[in-house]
């Protein structure tokens, strides 16, 4: 059996020209031809799409600055400063055990703390804060684990505040067990430190709460932000 | 695909600014791709950033025989993209108050689609000249052979071959890089 011209199947393919009753008769009997019409099909039809792919803009340098401090070499870490070590004794051990509802109010250090430093610093894990159901769409924030167990954290636009917002992380799969780490400053980023000892992989969900200020130190329920923490 | 072929060879030497240079010609698909996918320009971001570090750690693992630079690049993407999503999906299982993050704006397509797209855009714009334009008054105008044998000035016999063979030029590389074939390409990638 003699197959089809391609240059037919072509303008079949494009639509532009229609088969006639024996070409018809052919592409019902034969499967080679038609699934080379197949093909051609969904190739012109990929080309017709990609009308809006001409223009893409060109990609974001400040993505590449993020990729470029990733694959830095990683910059040997010093030791963990002598201020960082000196957190509370009794805190280690209840959070090692990952008690509910532990409360430690770390002071939020200033950013300029984090301007004049090394560039070359490892992410372990980073999390995209999406606000909650009754918060403004515009909220939002990122966060940043470091491998010298910092925190950077980034929000914008939160809902203002009588009170003010705190940061936590949370076992996602009980929620009754969290971790404060800090307060926020209400935009820009602001850096705090993880609590040594504690599970990552656990207290994964970072939540970011609006709380008053009425001396209870436990979540007060109204959470903001949320995101897990990933890779 | 010399360039290509150029490319790797610096990469998998180590050379840092080959990454540069595949983030520069290949950043906007891989974006483009994430966007397409989560919906969202936030997750999109990292996502390219993900992408581009887990190929610079498995540079090694690049095989030129088995597709190009951007094939491979969004075969990592794609799945970047999907452990995303697969991770706000248990995200919402398990903490019921949290609002699905990945909140698609259109309707999600298949990936396979939008890396098919990708390719083969990627390659009409490889095209020599004369062919790439035939084919993009075909696809975009929808001018038949004759409207652009009459628009370009060329005989209707070069129309009818350029578009032939523009074609099939598209075809072979959506062959070896489309999403539909890629599993071919995901081999040692796996762990990226």
């Amino acid at each position: 059996m003699e197959h089809l011209d391609p240059d037919r199947l072509v303008l079949f393919a494009l639509s532009e020209e229609a088969e006639d009753a024996a070409e018809s008769g052919h592409l019902a009997r034969c499967a080679t031809c038609r699934d080379e019409l197949d093909t051609l099909r969904t190739v012109t039809g990929l080309g017709a799409e990609t009308h809006d792919l001409r223009d893409l803009p060109p990609p974001p340098e400040q993505i590449w600055q993020r990729i470029e401090a990733d694959i830095a070499e990683p910059v040997r870490q010093q030791k963990p400063s002598p201020v960082r070590r000196s957190r509370p004794r009794w805190l280690v051990p209840v959070l090692a055990a990952a008690a509910a509802a532990i409360v430690a109010v770390a002071g939020t250090v200033a950013v300029d703390r984090f301007a004049g430093r090394a560039p070359a610093e490892t992410v372990t894990a980073r999390a995209t804060l999406a606000p909650l159901a009754t918060v403004p769409a515009a909220a939002g924030g990122t966060v940043r684990v470091l491998s010298d167990g910092e925190m950077r954290i980034g929000v914008r636009n939160l809902p203002l505040t009588t009170g003010f917002h705190e940061v936590w992380l949370i076992d996602p799969d009980d929620l009754t067990k969290m971790v404060a780490l800090g307060n926020l400053p209400d935009q820009g980023d602001s850096v705090l430190p993880v609590p040594p000892g504690i599970d990552m992989n656990q207290y994964r969900l970072v939540d970011i709460s609006d709380e008053p200020h009425d001396g209870d130190a436990t979540h007060s329920g109204r959470s903001l932000l949320r995101g897990i923490l990933t890779e | 695909m010399d360039r290509d072929d150029q490319l790797a060879e610096r990469l998998r030497s180590g050379d840092e600014k080959a990454l540069r240079l595949a983030y520069d010609r290949h950043g906007a698909a891989v974006l483009y791709l994430a966007q397409r996918l989560l919906g969202n320009r936030a997750d999109a971001e990292d996502v390219t950033q993900l992408t581009f570090v887990a190929a610079w750690a498995g540079r090694d693992s690049f095989d030129p025989q088995r597709g190009t630079i951007l094939g491979w690049l969004l075969g990592i993407a794609r799945r970047k993209a999907i452990d995303r999503m697969r991770s706000a999906a248990r995200d919402d299982r398990l903490v019921e108050t949290v609002r699905s993050q990945v909140a698609p704006a259109e309707e999600a397509e298949r990936p396979e689609r939008v890396v098919d797209r990708l390719v083969v855009a990627d390659e009409l714009g490889r095209l020599p000249e004369e062919q790439r334009r035939t084919l993009e008054l075909a696809f975009f105008d929808d001018l038949t052979h004759p409207q652009i044998a009459a628009v370009t000035g060329l005989p209707l016999g070069t129309v009818k071959s350029h578009i032939r063979r523009g074609l099939a030029n598209l075809r072979r590389r959506w062959e070896v890089d489309g999403g539909t074939f890629g599993s071919r390409s995901a081999g040692p990638l796996r762990a990226l």
